[in-house]
């Protein structure tokens, strides 16, 4: 009996042992069994995945066919019995109930009298049921119990190891096929090229004929990229949709599907999600697995698991790649960035060098073209013209051939080497002159590019600066702006991109206020200058003026003296006898006082009696001679002028203060009437109380003067044109009162206006003037005090 | 005869006016200031007045508006050694503004026309 059992357990490791497949040796086990206790047969029932039901695998009656696959639920028939309580039982026939328990097992051995059934368990899992069978109602010894129980013993290590060991090999290849894709996934960082390894990794790893891959947005849906391997087949959805336990409830989400095609061949999907942190989110699919005959079969759990597995590290890998691609942008936009406002901030510094205008524009372009500056390939500089309401060509210069060799400060200072001709360029600016009269009228920057269409080049500049793409940055000062800087890169047709936009625009900024400051500066010298000039020519004046006050007042205290040396010796000659030696004497007095005062003429005509023009003037001849001075105005306004003159004594005045009275007149005159008109000029004289005037009246058809303004017109500054000082009527109205004379204004609404100026006459004046009737000499009546 | 006013600071002046100018027949009376020259307008019933304009007390200017006022139709005659006057409307009211020369046939020639009924 020993020799028995240790012959069986010898047996036993042998099989358990042996290097067949493990289905071999359990299947060689339970034939061993059988044969050693001698029953009819013996069965082993596995539990299933599930761990609920218990099937018949093994039979030592040979294979088991389908119809006889008997299963009992765990816990029923002793077969259940036996798994749920883990402790072997015999049970016999005859016993209440065992039949009704066991019908399944009638259908192996129709009939049995025994039944041993024993777990196959260790310590930790059930992995089945061993039932021995016999005709015979027989019990078993303690030896034999033993010795099965030692066997299944045995099983369940042999079990155990074998799912061991499967699932160390399924471990191995999910590994393999995981560093598969790992080494595809970092071979490169590539985005595009990354996705591409991706989905054929996958399709190769799980053995399917194609795999796709979407990302898009996780808020707009909106597809970001994709990548396709494979055949995919048009029955199955390209982007399948998962909702949360799409695949039943608890299971993580996926897509599962199926649908035969045409001609009735069955495809199938597999598809799980790709979950990103942020705002994207996509889909992992694969199409129509093959076995290795080529026909299609459906997707297990495990290629499920597979492809979550896949899933999780592709998105780890294309975050990473997106991640690293971010920060190589960031990097290299900073270090653009750090270039330009290195660059931007040497040409400041540079600008601040200088007050000059042109040179500062050379330094503007220079900064604009140079290679260690923007690098634009041109650069050019309009200013706005206020008064023409124009934009001109400043100064316009290309990108030097070679580089500049020279420290950056130093290359600014220098001219540019290759200047644009664009002191012709004008541009009117109106809205519809294209981007760059729209930068300074809107004093908004403009990216033009070819395919913009609402701004378009001027005509001016049509041929002239032949660019698909430029910017246009307006120069602003104080809301103001005062010009544009245009820049483009057409000559080596690299695209402008918008940060240097963002660059140019600090730049306009600077370079904006820098010329303004140096335009004042400009403007401040030349005042200066015009100072300096007049304060020298005042102190020469005082100068020549106490030089003359001193000689005119000596010249006076001379005549009077003179007058009576000169008269009496006059007088003595008269008396002398024509041969008196004396007479001699009083001629040479005579002579020599003559002399004198013409001596003194000249000296007072120099010095102070002359230095103003006062004398007698023809009033229609100072009328005649101004209106040379505004006749080529007159004509360009096309204005006729009618004139009517009177015969007049000469008036006793400044003829140059006069003309200048009459211009502002005719010119006030003509610039009312600027598309034409007639020019009427009187002249008369007039009996006041005080004495005898003489009155020019200017008349135009310029439709009058607004009431609202007319008290103003005699104001300084005051103006109703945009150009002019306002003084024009100011200063006649003076002139007119130092010759005592007035300014009267007759204005008829839409009609015109008529100025009068009236002049008194000096008395002496009518005496002299041969022709002229004298008036009555108690016309003329000195007013009070005048002096 | 015709009666002529000179007024003159100047004493050589004032002798040499009268002189010629009695020389030519005139009555003429003499002022050394405007203030004695308005002394013998409001005494004689005179036919011209030759008027310097600087003169202490009363100059020719005031002289001119005051007879001017009171005989608008006395012919005055502004003699002077400054021609810059001229400019000066006061002066305007004269009949005629003469620069001083020692050649006085200007003078008389002038005076001659407004006397010579």
């Amino acid at each position: 009996m020993v020799s028995d059992r240790a012959a069986f357990l010898t047996q036993m490791v042998e099989v358990l042992t042996s290097t067949v497949s493990f289905g071999e040796r359990l299947n060689n086990m339970v034939h061993l069994l059988a044969r050693n206790l001698k029953v009819d047969l013996a069965l082993y029932f596995g539990l299933d995945k599930a761990k609920e039901t218990l099937v018949l695998n093994i039979s030592s009656a040979g294979p088991v066919p389908p119809h006889l696959r008997v299963e009992f639920p765990l816990g029923q028939g002793l077969v259940g019995e036996t798994a749920g309580t883990r402790k072997m039982k015999v049970a016999h026939r005859h016993q209440p109930g065992i039949p009704a328990a066991n019908a399944a097992l009638e259908k192996l051995h129709p009939a049995y009298q025994t039944l041993a059934a024993f777990p196959v368990a260790d310590d930790n899992y059930l992995y089945g049921t061993l039932i021995l069978v016999d005709r015979e109602d027989r019990s078993f010894t303690p030896t034999e119990r033993q010795g099965v129980q030692l066997a299944c013993l045995m099983l369940a290590g042999t079990l155990r190891q074998a799912i061991v060991q499967e699932e160390a090999k399924k471990r191995i290849a999910e590994l393999s096929v995981l560093f598969e894709v790992g080494k595809a996934l970092s071979s490169t960082m590539e985005l595009d090229e990354l996705l591409e390894r991706i989905v054929s990794t996958t399709a190769k790893v799980i053995t399917a004929r194609g795999a796709a891959l979407h990302i898009m947005d996780a808020v707009s849906s909106e597809p970001l990229v994709s990548s396709r391997y494979g055949q995919i087949p048009p029955e199955c959805p390209a982007l399948p949709k998962m909702g949360p336990g799409a695949g039943g409830a608890g299971e993580p989400p996926h897509f599962q599907g199926q649908s035969p095609d045409t001609k009735g061949l069955m495809h199938y999907c597999l598809a799980v999600p790709l979950t990103f942190k942020g705002q994207l989110q996509g889909t992992l699919g694969v199409y129509d697995k093959f076995t290795p005959s080529g026909e299609f079969v459906p997707f297990d759990p495990e290629n499920r698991q597979l492809l979550y597995t896949m899933a999780g590290v592709i998105v780890n890998a294309i975050e990473n790649a997106l991640t690293y691609q971010q920060v190589e942008d960031l990097a290299e936009r900073n270090e653009r960035m750090v270039k330009n406002l290195t660059a931007l901030q040497e040409i400041s510094q540079v600008m601040l060098t200088t007050v000059q205008e042109d040179r500062l524009l050379e330094i503007l372009l220079q900064g604009l073209t140079l290679e260690q500056g923007l690098g634009f390939d041109r650069a050019v500089v309009l200013q706005v013209d206020e008064a023409a309401q124009t934009l001109k060509g400043a100064k316009g210069a290309r990108r030097p051939a070679r580089p500049i060799e020279a420290p950056n400060n130093k290359a600014l200072l220098l001219p540019p080497p290759a200047e644009l001709p664009v002191a012709e360029w004008e541009i009117p600016l109106r809205a519809d002159q294209g981007p760059l009269a729209l930068a300074v009228l809107k004093k908004h920057p403009y990216h033009h590019t070819q395919t913009l269409k609402e701004p378009v080049l001027p005509v001016v500049l049509k041929g002239k600066f032949p660019a698909q793409e430029f910017f246009v940055v307006p120069l602003v000062v104080k809301d103001r702006a005062t010009g544009v800087i245009v820049v483009d890169n057409q000559a080596s047709g690299r695209p402008l991109e918008t940060e240097p936009l963002h660059v140019l625009q600090m730049l306009a900024t600077q370079a904006a206020l820098v010329l303004e400051n140096a335009h004042l500066y400009s403007t401040i010298e030349a005042n200066n200058r015009e100072l300096l000039l007049i304060r020298e020519r005042m102190l020469e004046s005082d100068r020549l003026a106490a030089l003359s006050s001193l000689a005119s007042g000596m010249a006076h205290e001379i005549r009077n003296p003179l007058v009576s040396i000169g008269g009496f010796a006059r007088r003595i000659a008269k008396l002398v006898e024509p041969n008196s030696p004396l007479r001699g004497y009083v001629e040479v007095i005579q002579e020599e006082v003559t002399r004198l005062e013409k001596l003194l003429r000249e000296i007072l005509d120099f010095t102070g009696e002359n230095l103003s023009y006062y004398g007698d003037h023809d009033l229609a001849k100072l009328i005649e001679d101004t209106l040379i001075l505004v006749q080529r105005d007159l004509d360009a306004n096309k204005i006729k002028v009618v004139k009517e003159y009177a015969s007049l004594p000469r008036l006793h005045c400044d003829d140059r203060q006069m003309k200048q009275v009459f211009y502002n007149l005719f010119q006030n005159a003509s610039q009312a009437m600027p598309h034409g008109g007639t020019l009427t000029i009187r002249t008369a004289s007039m009996e006041k109380p005080d004495g005898l005037y003489e009155a020019a009246a200017v008349t135009d058809t310029g439709g009058g003067i607004p009431m609202e303004v007319l008290h103003n017109i005699f104001n300084p500054f005051f103006s109703t044109k945009d150009y002019g000082t306002g003084l024009g009527l100011a200063i006649a109205q003076r002139i007119v009162s130092r010759h005592y004379g007035q300014i009267e204004v007759n204005n008829e609404m839409g009609k015109g206006v008529t100025f009068i100026v009236t002049l008194p006459v000096a008395k002496y004046c009518l005496v002299k003037d041969a022709g002229h009737d004298a008036v009555p000499a108690s016309a003329l009546k000195a007013p009070k005090g005048g002096r | 005869m015709k009666k002529i006013l000179v007024a003159d600071d100047e004493m050589s002046i004032r002798l040499l006016y009268s002189e010629e100018l009695k020389e030519e027949g005139y009555d003429v009376y003499l002022a050394a200031n405007g203030r004695e020259a308005m002394e013998i307008v409001d005494k004689v019933p005179l036919d011209l007045v030759i008027l310097d304009i600087k003169m202490p007390e009363m100059d020719g200017i005031e002289a001119l508006r005051q007879i001017k006022e009171k005989r608008p139709g006395l012919p005055v005659v502004l003699s002077t050694a400054y021609g810059e006057y001229k400019q000066d409307f006061a002066t305007w009211a004269s009949d005629e503004y003469l620069v001083k020369s020692s050649d006085l046939e200007d003078l008389k020639s002038i005076v001659k026309r407004y006397l010579k009924e």
